[in-house]
Order: structure tokens, then sequence, then C-alpha cells
């Protein structure tokens, strides 16, 4: 049984229809990206499936539980998000938190975890993403690269099923990039499940096993990377490939 | 009055004004702002979450304080209530109407603050599995304290000085005292200039405080990036 199953998503933000009639199947594993032009859902879909926004229509099967997206109760909601893990494209870290107080503030204040044993955990994930030496800076004496790889072991902290990540990179200065991409490179190497939301067309060709692609609240095409990079079937995905191939090569081009 | 004379009296009168000072001005000052301060955080959490009702209410309170003179509502805080049967003495009655009228202020200066804080915050709180009470406790506020520290304190140097209109309610603060002192001896410019001086001390006491929080508050990260 899969672990995440979303039906027939909508939402609307007033006349704006953002997501209309998403489908999406997640396996335990799996790392998709979603693809997609800005304005296409991609982040709505994100936020949706962690109740940031609440989906007009939908239903979600996630570990075994069904629910109505657009009538999900708070107690729900809070076990949702308890098994998951959310990454922003600005960090979002707990400004008046240290490093490891930020992984921690979740398992000791939503989890009741004493502080001993939060710790163990929060030293642990930051070791994983590269951060132990910076434990007790401020987010404000972080670049934004550590502040993301900060919020990716937060997000680590609680073991969750499966990690979204909004965009993680696009808030960073490009030589920053590479450190947080290595660490999602290890965590799905590691078999953590992730639905990435991104740019970064090198991620979702040699990191992710699916690719989503979306226009205009709709999948336009989705498969394994492989396909779709090799293979792409529709004519507005070769066009969008295109597109992202020559604005990379441009960016490589500024560079030298 | 001879120049020494004066000296004498300055030096006689000094320990007379300070002692009310610490005695009558600090309590005053301090029980009124810890009040103002639960006060404003209470409103100012309710404005935030725009509870029904009793934002309406918080509005309407705000309203009055703001437009009516601090001496005005410690007349009504005291003769008025006394007149009508409610018997409170100087004290207590000058600690309920610098709290409402100080915690009406901060209350502004407060939910400002709230507002500040980017609901970026309030996301990633959800997002580690918190509910609203505890990011708002362990997140939100101690952010928005940090962002009104220097506000309120210069709140709380204003307060100290606006404690002298409570003479007018018959608390014997210093001003009080410094008022009695001069009408026996008629050395006006002396004594209020006396009074006055001792005012500035507390305030620049208070001033050195504020900065020192400023900094501490400053080392723990909190403000910036």
């Amino acid at each position: 049984m899969a672990l995440l199953e979303i039906k027939n998503i909508k939402k609307s933000f007033d006349d704006l229809k953002v997501l209309d009639g998403v489908d999406l199947t997640v396996e335990t594993g799996d790392v998709i990206a979603v693809l997609g032009p800005s304005g296409s859902g991609k982040t709505t879909l994100l936020r949706c499936l962690n109740y940031l926004e609440t989906a007009d229509e939908g239903t979600m099967i996630f570990d075994g539980k069904s629910y109505d997206m657009a009538h999900t109760s708070a107690k729900e909601i809070a076990e949702i998000r308890k098994k998951t893990g959310f990454v922003f494209q600005n960090y979002n870290l707990f400004r008046n938190k240290t490093a490891l107080e930020n992984v921690t503030i979740g398992l000791m204040v939503a989890r009741h975890m004493h502080k001993k044993e939060a710790e163990k955990i929060g030293l642990e994930m930051l070791e994983r993403v590269g951060m132990l030496e910076r434990k007790d800076h401020y987010p404000s004496m972080l670049s934004g690269g550590q502040q993301q790889r900060v919020a990716i072991a937060r997000a680590l902290a609680a073991n969750p099923k499966i990690i979204y990540f909004d965009e993680p990179t696009s808030a960073l200065d490009p030589e920053l990039i590479g450190e947080v991409l290595g660490v999602m490179r290890e965590l799905a190497n590691e078999g953590v499940t992730m639905i990435v939301v991104t740019h970064e067309m090198e991620f979702a060709r040699n990191v992710s096993n699916k690719v989503i692609f979306m226009e205009e609240g709709k999948i336009v095409e989705q498969g394994s990377s492989e396909e779709f990079f090799r293979n792409p079937k529709e004519e507005r995905t070769r066009e969008f490939l295109r597109l992202e191939e020559n604005r990379t090569g441009l960016i490589r081009e500024e560079k030298k | 009055m001879s120049a020494a004379d004066q000296w004498n009296l300055f030096l006689d009168s000094f320990l007379k004004i300070l002692i009310p000072g610490l005695k009558m001005t600090l309590p005053l000052t301090v029980v009124a702002f810890a009040f103002a301060i639960v006060i404003a955080v209470i409103v100012a959490m309710i404005q935030y979450a725009k509870v029904p009702v009793l934002t309406q209410i918080c509005r309407f309170y705000i309203w009055i304080i703001r437009g009516t003179p601090l001496m005005v509502q410690l007349a009504i805080g005291y003769f008025g209530l006394n007149s009508i049967g409610i018997k409170i003495s100087a004290f207590p009655a000058a600690v309920l109407v610098f709290s409402l009228n100080e915690g009406a202020y901060c209350a502004e200066t407060m939910r400002g603050a709230l507002e500040s804080v980017s609901t970026g915050q309030l996301e990633a709180g959800y997002c580690v599995g918190m509910n609203y009470r505890q990011i708002m406790w362990h997140i939100v506020l101690p952010q928005a304290f940090r962002t009104a520290f220097p506000s309120l304190g210069n709140s709380l140097i204003g307060m100290v000085k606006d404690t002298s209109l409570a003479s007018n309610i018959t608390y014997a603060e210093m001003y009080m005292v410094t008022k009695r002192i001069a009408g026996k001896t008629y050395q006006f410019m002396l004594l209020y200039v006396e009074v006055a001086l001792i005012y500035l001390l507390f305030s620049t006491v208070l001033t050195w405080l504020q900065r020192w929080g400023e900094r501490k508050l400053d080392s723990y990260g909190g403000s910036k990036g």
C-alpha cells in the first residue's frame, strides 16, 4: 500500500484556480521532484499536504488512514503533521532559538520528550547535516545554506514518514546551493521519502526517482525521472525542459 | 537665605525626598508597570488572534484610555470611586489607574511587535507539531518581547515621571513631599530643581538598565538576521 495517496485535490484563492484536480501517489522511499513554471501550483500542493493551506476538495490516504482534505479536524491535522517534516524556501528557523534548540523544541514541546533524550537526537541530526559545530549558534549568525541545513535537521528530528521540501535552494546564493543539495542527496540515499518542489534540474535528474511536471494547477506529465528527462511525452514538458536548459546554460556561461 | 543655608537645606531635603522616592514612587512604578505588562500582553494577544467580541472590548478600552487625560483618570479612580461608596486608598487607586493607563499604551506596542513576527515562524511551529498556544509561548511572544523591549523601556521611564501626578490623589510620593518642604521654606527653585535631579537620577538608572537589557538580549541573537 502506498504511503501517501492524494485524489482530486482542488484549491482556489478567490477566483484563481491554483490546484485543479491533482492526483498523486507516493511510495515509501520515493524521492519525487515537482517541477513547473512559477504559478503552476507546486508550492500550494505541498502546503495543502501539510495543511498549511486547506484544500477545497480532495481525499488523502496517509499512513493507512483516510482524510477528507477539506474537512480535516485539528486533531487529525496534528496527527498528520507529527508524521511529516517540512522545509521552507526561506528556512523559517526559530530566530530566538539556537541551532540545537531549533531541532529539539518540537520534540520537547510537542512530543513531551525529556531534554536529554531530545538533545541526543538533536545532536545526531545536526551531525547528519554537518552542522554539529554550529549547534549553539543563533540563526542570525548562520549563512543561508547553514540555516537550511539546520532546517533539514529540524524536519528530520521527529523521524517523519515523509519530508516536504518547498524550493529549498531558491533563496540561496548560488555558491551555497551545493551544500544543501548534498545533504538532500544523502537523505535520498538513506531512503528518506521526500517530495521536493524545485528548479534544480540536476537534482530532479540525478537524485529523484520520480518527476511530476505541473502547469496551471494540473499535472501535465509524470513518470520515472529517467524516462521523464530522456523521453518527455508532452510538448509542454519538452518546451519547459528546453527553457530550463537554456537558463542553466546561461548561468553556467555567466560563471565563466 | 544665605548660600550656606541653601546648601544645607539642599542636603537636608535630599534624603527627605529620596526616601519617599524609594518607598512610594518606586513601588508604585514597579507594581503598576508589572500589571501593565500583563494587561498589555493579554490585550495584544486577543487582538493578534482576532478573538471576536473580546477584540472589540479591547479596542474600546484603548480608545477610552488614550482619549482621556491621565490626571482625570486618577481623579475618577480615587475621588470618583470613593464618592460612590467604593472605598479605595491612594496606593491601590494609583496602581489601578496607572496599570490600566500604561497597559493600553503598552498593548499597542506589543500588538505591533507581535505582528512584526513573520507568519513563517508560526508555520514552522505547526510543522514541528506544536499547537497555537505552544508556538505563541515559545516562539512568537519571546520574539515580540525582544522587538518591544526598547519601547517598553521608554514607557517605564515615562511612567516614573508620571507618578508625580499621584500627588494629586494624596499619594505621598516624592513630588508631594517636595511641595510640602517648598511650601514651608519658600525655596521653590531650589527644591523643585532638587526633585528634578532625583527624577533624573531615577530615569538615568533605568536607561542604563534598559541598555544593559538590550545588550543582553542581543547576545542571544534574537533580533537580527
